[in-house]
């Protein structure tokens, strides 16, 4: 202790023990000989520095011989000293804190604790942690007041390395009139050391500190040591407990830092449903929620064997996708459609991860495996020129293809191993033997009609008694199917058609698949109308009417309830399939409106204005001018 | 201090010949010289008490009333100065003790150029401004001398001991006054350096010279006036605030400053002629302008020349006709002999000049002139 002292006095050679300043100006006071003094000491105690100097040079310049008190003259320079010191501190002006406290030694007693801690840290911040230590050990020596020295251990905190506030816990006064309370330097060291551990798997921390974690928990309200405590459980093989934990720092407002925590448990835990919902919610939150957010909709879509999802949650995993611009995304719901036998979305897939990140080989050779299906030979042949030097298994599907038979059979599921790392699955080995060709589309169209007909005038009302489509063969299931649409039962006909894709042969399925979406359509179930139409491979102009009467009704579900940011995504969407006509570009309109985006919402209503008179569009105009004046009150 | 006075004096009766005998050897046929001024005595009472009880609160602050009551470095110094000239030691300690107390504060020995009584800490820019720095040690290096306090020589010699390390900069071949410490130098900006050829305080340089010998003050005086005579070459004839050297010998307008002549710039025929550098052929030029006849005194776009704002106030019409009397010996007309006090800047130019007509143009202003 004496050695520190020693230290400090080697820093400041003129150091001595403080004298106390209010006994200088008492002592001043006590015994005026002259009334400019006791006026001079009067402004000095109400720290009018200045007046005080003025009144001092007034005085002089009218008698060269008199002499300001010495003892005021050391009060002037000490509080001028403390001034800029304090001023240059708050302005990371170091050398300045540390040249005028070297100038003005007698500033550093225990009654200018401040000053000793700018002092503290001005020696820190100029790289001399050693005698940032001198000085806390000078101050826990020297001074008394217990919460200056907890303050001073705190200060230490945020200035040392861990190891010299904990060297600096043995000056804790255990006795005493006002004895020390460290404990909450020690927890905090001990949450420290957790957190560090927390974050690597390789480091474990001692069941002392998470005891101390677990008992900072308790006593705090505070999210930040539970959520250390959920990272080292997470990081040290227990998603489980990491789960509550991070369930716990969300009740406390723990934010999007607490939720990527949950997110990332739940994933551990393979809880990836969940998961994806979870943190589909928190994704506009942090950059990182975003990111943990694609990471999982990407091994959602990966899983071997690959999943049945839910309509809607691919519908909403497209459009962060899309608006990420996220490869991996991109190519695992290139995968989940080749899977899903949508093989055409599937090369679009492939294509746009590709667009986001062309050295991506498992994407090239998704979009290879694609065209190939497609029977696209140009395409094909592009794809494989691009990447056979760059991949075997590119190459090999371009060798051991069988192009060109335009014959047709019953599509082979591909069967797609998938890698179970965390990264986007990758198939290994895809095997591909025929090609499938698209039916011409007039046919295809035709035949519907045909059947539609038949439904209407052939069959007439014979649907009408409920009858278990169970037992029915595809053809018949089908026209059952349509009948039950003729007569607007569409709830009956889903059923009649789920035969005919169980049962039917490809183009049965086909069609059936279209007609069970447009019964869904028909009942406003967008989302599983989506599904159905993912049941079977569609035509192109089916995708088009199919995904436009989708995203419509998607369109105008979400703009009733108020989801605007979401009737405008599904309104882009659709609009990328079909032109958009004018009641539509009025809820796109309204919808930029309701956000608040006023030019893109005059614009549109402009739009429509310009196809001939609209009332609608100039009721939207007007609205756009009253909202827009107010706010430019 | 005593024993150091005489020499001193020589020392600066040395470089005052110095600085002659440099510009006469310049490309320019005129002849300069700094001549020292007085200052002690040429403001009266009246006039500072007017200035002071507006403009100086009893912390020492010289306060800005024109933005937000900020203070600054520039105001500290002209106000150290006012004060002297009005021979008010009062009032001098006063506006030192806030300078060094909450300005001076910089590592380098600098000041902080600005002050905001509305922001916590005040200080929200810790950034120098060489003109209030080189303001604060020539009023304090005047004072010293004037008044033999040693506490203000010794703090002037500081300063420009910091002036000289930190805000040198090389040009070319030209050694040039940056504007501050950081952020004007040719590696600090795409067009640096950059140069405020009203920062150049002419007659403050034989002053730091002495002060601070060891570094080229008669260099970066010389090549500062070579600077502004490159710079008034264009077709307008008048330098714009801020300046940019990137190409060589030719300055152009600063990027992201207006291409102006204007408040800044003001200020640089008053230098000249405090400094008593009226040999140089722009200062008739400029009084040409200036006269009522013409366009008067006016921010002025350097590029198109076009007037941007007329300066009726005393403080910029007395400009005018400190020129004129300097210049043609006419005396200061009859409205420009009271002060009459607005605004913080507009007054203080108004005192600057009136201190200089009142040492060294008194007939211009005696009560027997027109």
């Amino acid at each position: 202790m004496n050695a520190e002292i020693a230290r400090l006095r080697a820093l400041y050679p003129n150091w001595t023990p403080p004298s106390d300043l209010s006994q200088l100006s008492a002592g001043g006071a006590a015994a005026p000989p002259d009334p400019i003094i006791e006026r001079l000491w009067n402004l000095y105690r109400e720290d009018r520095i200045a007046e005080v100097r003025a009144a001092i040079a007034e005085r002089q310049a009218s008698d060269p011989n008199w002499k300001p008190p010495e003892e005021l003259v050391t009060a002037l320079e000490t509080v001028e000293a403390r001034r800029r010191l304090v001023n240059a501190s708050d302005s990371g002006q170091w050398q300045t804190v540390l040249s005028v406290a070297t100038e003005s030694p007698s500033l550093l007693t225990c009654t200018n604790v401040d000053v000793l801690w700018r002092v503290a840290e001005a020696f820190a911040r100029t790289d001399q942690p050693a005698r940032t230590r001198d000085v806390y050990t000078y101050l826990l020596t020297n001074c008394a007041n217990p919460a200056e020295r907890l303050a001073t251990l705190q200060k230490a905190l945020t200035l040392l390395p861990e190891q010299q506030v904990a060297d600096l816990l043995q000056f804790e006064r255990r006795t005493g009139e006002s004895p020390d309370d460290f404990s909450s330097v020690r927890d905090e060291l001990a949450r420290r050391r957790v957190e560090r551990a927390s974050l690597d798997s390789k480091v474990t921390a001692s069941a002392e500190d998470l005891a101390a974690v677990e008992r900072l928990i308790r006593n705090t309200n505070e999210a930040g040591p539970v959520m250390t405590l959920g990272w080292y459980n997470y990081h040290h093989g227990n998603p489980a407990r990491a789960l509550e934990l991070f369930k716990t720092a969300l009740d406390r407002n723990g934010g999007a830092k607490a939720a990527e925590g949950y997110a990332m448990s739940l994933r551990a835990l393979e809880r990836l449903t969940d998961a994806e919902a979870f943190a589909y919610e928190w994704r506009e939150r942090a950059p990182e929620n975003m990111k943990i957010y694609l990471d999982i909709a990407t091994a959602l879509l990966s899983q071997d064997p690959p999943p049945r999802l839910d309509a809607r949650v691919v519908g909403r995993i497209v459009p962060v996708v899309t608006a990420q611009r996220f490869p991996d995304g991109a190519q695992a719901l290139g995968w989940y459609s080749y899977n899903t036998q949508q093989i055409r979305t599937a090369r679009d897939w492939f294509r746009t991860a590709l667009g986001w990140k062309p050295e991506d080989e498992p994407s090239a050779y998704g979009l290879a495996l694609s065209t190939q299906r497609l029977n696209e030979r140009a395409a094909f042949n592009a794809i494989v020129a691009q990447w056979r030097g760059r991949s075997e298994r590119i190459a090999d599907l371009a060798d051991t293809a069988n192009p060109g038979s335009g014959r047709r059979s019953a599509p082979v599921q591909p069967r797609a191993e998938m890698d179970a790392a965390p990264r986007p699955a990758v198939p290994r080995q895809v095997t591909v033997e025929r090609v499938e060709v698209e039916q011409p589309l007039v046919r295809t169209e035709e035949g519907v009609r045909v059947r539609q007909t038949q439904a209407r005038s052939v069959l007439g009302r014979s649907c009408a008694m409920t009858r278990n489509p169970a037992g029915l063969s595809g053809d018949a299931a089908l026209t059952r199917g349509w009948c039950l649409m003729e007569i607007n039962r569409p709830l009956e006909a889903v059923a009649a058609f789920d035969q005919a894709i169980a049962t039917g042969s490809n183009r049965a399925r086909e069609e059936a698949a279209y007609g069970k979406s447009l019964a869904y359509l028909r009942k406003n179930l967008t989302s599983e109308a989506a599904v159905a139409a993912a049941e079977a491979p569609q035509t192109r102009t089916r995708q088009v009417e199919l995904g436009a009467s989708i995203l419509t009704q998607r369109a105008l579900a979400a703009y009733r309830d108020k989801r605007y940011v979401e009737t405008l995504l599904a309104l882009s969407e659709r609009a990328r399939l079909v032109p958009e006509q004018n009641d539509l570009l009025l809820i796109r309109g309204w919808s930029y409106f309701n956000l608040g985006r006023y030019k893109d919402a005059k614009q549109v209503f402009r739009a429509v204005q310009r196809t001939g008179y609209s009332e609608e569009a100039s009721v939207g105009l007007n609205a756009i001018r009253e909202a827009t004046d107010q706010v430019s009150q | 201090m005593m024993a150091r006075a005489p020499f001193r004096a020589t020392l600066l009766t040395w470089l005052v010949a110095m600085f002659s005998l440099v510009m006469a050897m310049s490309a320019s046929s005129q002849s300069l010289s700094v001549q020292p001024l007085k200052i002690a005595g040429t403001v009266s009472s009246a006039d500072w008490e007017a200035y002071r009880s507006r403009f100086v609160e009893d912390s020492g602050r010289v306060v800005d009333t024109a933005n937000g009551n900020i203070s600054h470095s520039e105001g500290q110094g002209y106000g150290l100065l006012l004060a002297l000239a009005a021979s008010d030691r009062r009032s001098f300690e006063q506006i030192w003790s806030f300078t060094f107390t909450e300005l001076l504060i910089r590592d380098d020995g600098l000041a902080v150029w600005k002050w905001d009584p509305e922001a916590k800490p005040r200080v929200t820019d810790r950034n120098n401004a060489t003109d209030g720095d080189l303001l604060i040690a020539y009023a304090l290096a005047k004072a010293g001398e004037v008044w033999q306090e040693p506490r203000y020589t010794t703090a002037a010699q500081k300063i420009a001991r910091a002036i000289g390390k930190n805000t040198f900069g090389r040009s070319g071949r030209s050694l040039i006054l940056l504007p501050g410490a950081n952020g004007f130098g040719a590696e600090d900006r795409p067009d640096g350096p950059v140069v405020n050829l009203s920062y150049w305080v002419f007659e403050a340089f034989p002053v730091m010279a002495a002060l601070a010998p060891e570094y080229e003050w008669n260099r970066v005086w010389r090549d500062g006036v070579l600077l502004l005579q490159q710079a008034t070459t264009g077709r307008v004839r008048l330098p714009a605030d801020w300046l940019s050297l990137r190409s060589g010998l030719q300055p152009k307008p600063a990027d992201g400053f207006p291409p102006e002549f204007g408040y800044n710039s003001l200020r640089i025929p008053l230098y000249l002629l405090r400094a008593g550098m009226i040999d140089l052929e722009w200062l008739r030029a400029l009084k040409q302008r200036w006269s009522a006849e013409n366009e008067g005194v006016a921010v002025v776009n350097v590029v198109t020349g076009q007037i941007r704002e007329r300066l009726t106030d005393q403080g910029y019409a007395v400009l005018h006709a400190a020129l004129a009397c300097a210049l043609d010996g006419t005396p200061v007309p009859a409205a420009l002999r009271a002060f009459e006090p607005s605004l913080y800047y507009p007054s203080t130019l108004y005192l600057l000049a009136k201190s200089l007509l009142g040492e060294k143009y008194t007939q211009c202003v005696s009560s027997a002139a027109p």
